[in-house]
C-alpha cells in the first residue's frame, strides 16, 4: 500500500504557524463541496427573500398573497385538521354541526314567532329564521373562533414562519363547511315545507362568495388586534348579540323604515343575509344593487385588513 | 455569491413594564397604566454567509443570537435594515414545536410538514421515509399525545431533516435528544453540509461550531464583535466569558492557614511564551507555610469558561505523603505534552494535608493555550506512526 496521505503524519516540531497546514487542508475540503454544490444545484430555486422593516404597501399585499397561495396546502390542512380535532373526543361527534343550528333555531321560532310573533313575509317562519341564521352563524362563529386563533396558536407563532393569515382563515374556512351542512338542512327542511327548490338557488354562489370575502376581512382585522389587545374577545360576544338584531336575521328588511334602508344596508351582513333569504326562499335573482355595494365595500375592507394584517404580522411573534 | 446577507440590521423591542408603584386606590388600565422600555436586542448587525458555508454563531445569553435566528427565520421583523436570503430556508428552532396533541403522528406529519413550507404531495412522498427515520412506524397512527418525548422529538426532527432546504438554521437542536438521537442530529447536518447546503447553527457547545463550522461570529450586546475561523472566535468567546482578568488573583496576603499559595505561572518550554497545546508545558505553584505538614497534597485544577472540569495536576497520584518543612517553596510540575484544545481556562488551586483543605483558591488564575499541534477534537493524542509495506 502507497503511503497516499503524506501530509497527514504528525507535524513538524516548529511551534511557529502551527494551523496554517490544517486551514490549507479545510479550504480544499470546501472548494470540493462548492464544486459538487455548483453542479447539482445551481440551476435550483435562485429567488431571493428580502426581509424588511413591515410597513403597508400594496407590495406587500401582493407578495402576501402570491405566498399565500404556495402556502395553500397548509390552509387546507389547518382546515382539515380543525374540522377532525374539533369533534374529538365528544360523544355525539359530527351530529353536533347539524344539531347546532337546529337548536338555535329552535329557540329562535320559539321566542320571535311565538312570543314575540315577528311576521314573516307569509313563509313558515321556521324556514324564514333558519335562512337567515345561516350565513350569520357562519359569520359569528368564523370571527369568534377566529380572533381567538393567533393567540392560541402563540407557540407555533414564536417557533415556525408560515403566513399567519392562514390561521383566522382555516377557522373561516372551517365554519364554511358547517355553513354548506347547515344549506343541506335547510334543503331538507324546504322539501318538509313544500317549498319549491330551482336551479336558480345558484344564484346564491356570488352572495355566498361576499360573505365569505366580509367575513375574511372582519376575522383578520380583528384577529390582529386580538394580538396586541386582548379585549377584543371580551367585547366581541356583546358586538355579536347586538348583530343579531342589526341584521335581518329574525325579522324582514321590510320591518324597517324605509328611509333607513340605505343606512341599514352599508352593513354588507345585512344586504347580504337578505340577498341569500332572497334567492334561496322566494327562487328569484338577488338584489342587484345590494349585491353590488356589499361586494363593493368588502372588496374595500378585505383590501385594507389584509394590508393591516400584513403590516402587524411580523411583529406578533415580539407581542404575543 | 452569498445565500444570506445581512445588511445594517437592527430590532428594537419594547418591553412594558407590569410592575406598579401604586396597587390600591382605582383600578388602573393595564394598557395604559405601563411604561415601556426599550430593548435593542441587535444593533447594527451585518455579514454574509456564503453558498455553501456553514456558519456557527456564539455569544452569551441576550447576546441576540435567538433575535437574529428569528429574523432569519422571518418569524419576526428588523427594526431597521434588510435581509436578503437566497433560495428556500428552513429553520428548526425547537423541532415538535408544530404538533397537535390530538392528531396522529400520521396527521402531524401533514401537518407540521406543511407549516414548514411542504407541500401535501411533497409530504405524501416522503412519509415513509420520515417514519422510519425517526423509528416510530408502530405508534404512527396512534394521537401524538401518547408519545414518550423521545419519539416526539424524533419525529420532529425527522420531518425538518426532510425538507430538503438550500439554507438550515439550527439553534440549540443538539441539546435535545439521547445520545443515539444526538449522533443521528451530528449525522444528517454532516451529510447537508457536505451536500453543499448553507448552515447556520447557533448552539453553546462550542465543540460543535468548531466541528460544523467554517466561520464563526461572535455577539455581544447585539453587536458583531469578531469573526473569522471557529477557533480564533471560540477562543475570542472564551476569553471575553472570563470576565475581568484582574479579577482571577491569588489572594497571597491572608496569613491565617498555616500554608497558602503565594505563587501560580504556566509557561512554555521556550521562556517568555504562552503553553501551546502538543508541546511541553511547566506550571509553578510557589507555597508558603508555617509549619510542619504531613500527607501534602498540592492540586492544581483546569476549568473550561463553562465551569466543567477539563484537567487537574496534582501530587497525590505520585506521592501521597509529602512532607514539608515551614518556609517557602515551589512546586514545579512538568507536561511533556500538553494535551488540552486551545482556549482560555480559569484555575483552582488547593493544598491539602491529612485529606483536609489548608488552602483551596477558586478563579485564582487563567491558564492561556495557544494553538499548537491539534487540529480536531477535545484533546491531542500525541502518537509515533510508521508505516508497514504490505507487498
Amino acid at each position: 500500500m502507497e503511503p497516499n496521505h503524506p501530509s497527514k503524519s504528525t507535524e513538524s516540531d516548529l511551534p511557529t504557524a502551527p494551523g496554517e497546514k490544517s486551514l490549507l487542508e479545510e479550504s480544499k475540503v470546501s472548494q470540493e463541496r462548492k464544486d459538487r454544490l455548483l453542479d447539482s444545484r445551481l440551476v435550483a430555486r435562485e429567488s431571493v427573500t428580502v426581509i424588511r422593516p413591515p410597513s403597508f404597501s400594496l407590495g406587500a399585499i401582493l407578495s402576501g398573497v402570491k405566498t399565500l397561495v404556495g402556502y395553500r396546502d397548509l390552509l387546507y390542512t389547518l382546515t382539515l385538521f380543525r374540522l377532525v380535532i374539533r369533534y374529538k373526543q365528544s360523544v355525539l361527534g359530527w351530529i353536533w354541526a347539524i344539531l347546532q343550528p337546529l337548536l338555535t333555531m329552535m329557540v329562535y321560532t320559539f321566542v320571535f314567532s311565538r312570543v314575540a310573533n315577528i311576521k314573516s313575509e307569509g313563509m313558515p317562519y321556521t324556514l324564514f329564521v333558519f335562512s337567515g341564521l345561516l350565513p350569520w352563524l357562519f359569520f359569528s362563529s368564523a370571527v369568534s373562533n377566529a380572533i381567538s386563533g393567533l393567540v392560541g396558536y402563540s407557540h407555533l407563532l414564536t417557533k415556525l414562519h408560515f403566513p399567519r393569515e392562514i390561521i383566522p382563515l382555516s377557522y373561516v374556512l372551517a365554519s364554511l363547511v358547517d355553513f354548506g351542512i347547515a344549506c343541506i338542512i335547510l334543503s331538507g327542511l324546504m322539501v318538509c315545507y313544500r317549498v319549491p327548490i330551482s336551479w336558480k338557488i345558484l344564484d346564491a354562489l356570488p352572495v355566498i362568495v361576499i360573505l365569505v370575502g366580509f367575513t375574511s376581512a372582519i376575522a383578520l382585522f380583528l384577529s390582529s388586534i386580538q394580538v396586541r389587545i386582548r379585549d377584543i374577545a371580551v367585547v366581541l360576544p356583546v358586538l355579536l348579540q347586538v348583530g343579531v338584531f342589526v341584521t335581518p336575521v329574525v325579522y324582514s328588511i321590510n320591518a324597517v323604515p324605509a328611509r333607513f334602508h340605505h343606512l341599514y344596508l352599508l352593513n354588507p351582513i345585512a344586504s347580504l343575509i337578505e340577498n341569500f333569504r332572497r334567492v334561496v326562499l322566494l327562487g328569484v335573482g338577488p338584489d342587484i344593487s345590494m349585491l353590488v355595494s356589499s361586494g363593493a365595500i368588502t372588496l374595500c375592507c378585505l383590501f385594507l385588513a389584509y394590508g393591516f394584517f400584513k403590516a402587524t404580522e411580523a411583529t406578533m411573534a415580539d407581542v404575543i | 455569491m452569498f445565500d444570506i446577507k445581512v445588511d445594517h440590521v437592527s430590532k428594537r423591542y419594547i418591553i412594558r413594564n407590569n410592575s406598579r408603584s401604586r396597587s390600591i386606590g382605582w383600578p388602573e388600565f393595564a394598557f395604559f397604566g405601563k411604561r415601556p422600555t426599550e430593548i435593542w436586542a441587535l444593533n447594527d448587525v451585518s455579514f454574509e454567509a456564503e453558498r455553501g458555508e456553514s456558519l456557527g454563531i456564539v455569544g452569551n445569553n441576550g447576546a441576540g443570537k435567538s433575535t437574529l435566528l428569528k429574523l432569519l427565520a422571518r418569524i419576526s421583523a428588523p427594526t431597521n435594515g434588510e435581509i436578503r436570503i437566497r433560495g428556500r430556508l428552513s429553520a428548526l428552532v425547537e423541532v415538535g414545536s408544530g404538533f397537535h396533541p390530538d392528531l396522529t403522528g400520521r396527521e402531524n406529519i401533514f401537518l407540521n410538514g406543511s407549516m414548514l413550507g411542504m407541500t401535501r404531495s411533497e409530504i405524501g412522498r416522503k412519509v415513509e421515509s420520515i417514519v422510519e427515520f425517526a423509528g416510530v412506524s408502530e405508534y404512527i397512527d396512534v394521537p401524538v399525545k401518547r408519545y414518550s418525548a423521545g419519539m416526539y422529538v424524533r419525529l420532529g426532527f425527522s420531518i425538518a431533516a426532510h425538507l430538503d432546504p438550500d439554507i438550515l438554521l439550527l439553534d440549540e437542536v443538539l441539546a435535545v435528544g439521547d445520545i443515539v438521537f444526538q449522533a443521528k442530529c451530528l449525522n444528517v447536518i454532516s451529510q447537508l453540509r457536505e451536500s453543499g447546503r448553507t448552515i447556520v447553527l447557533i448552539s453553546h457547545d462550542l465543540g460543535a461550531i468548531q466541528r460544523l463550522c467554517d466561520r464563526a461570529i461572535l455577539l455581544h450586546h447585539g453587536k458583531v464583535v469578531t469573526t473569522g475561523t471557529p477557533a480564533n472566535v471560540i477562543e475570542h468567546y472564551q476569553h471575553m466569558a472570563m470576565g475581568n482578568q484582574d479579577a482571577y488573583r491569588l489572594d497571597s496576603d491572608s496569613h491565617e492557614s498555616t500554608a497558602w499559595c503565594s505563587r501560580i505561572s504556566f509557561a512554555s518550554a521556550v521562556p517568555g511564551e504562552n503553553p501551546r497545546t502538543g508541546y511541553p508545558m511547566i506550571a509553578r505553584f510557589g507555597f508558603c507555610t508555617k509549619a510542619h505538614l504531613e500527607n501534602v497534597v498540592f492540586t492544581i485544577l483546569v476549568y473550561w469558561p463553562s465551569g466543567y472540569l477539563c484537567a487537574q495536576l496534582t501530587t497525590a497520584v505520585s506521592d501521597p505523603h509529602l512532607r514539608i518543612a515551614p518556609g517557602s517553596g515551589e512546586v514545579e510540575f512538568y507536561c511533556p505534552v500538553l494535551e488540552i484544545q486551545p482556549g482560555w481556562y480559569r484555575v483552582d488551586v488547593a493544598i491539602e494535608s491529612n485529606g483536609r483543605d489548608i488552602d483551596r483558591q477558586q478563579r485564582c488564575a487563567v491558564l492561556h493555550v495557544r494553538p499548537g499541534k491539534m487540529v480536531f477534537g477535545d484533546f491531542f493524542m500525541d502518537a509515533e506512526w510508521r508505516i508497514h509495506s504490505c507487498s
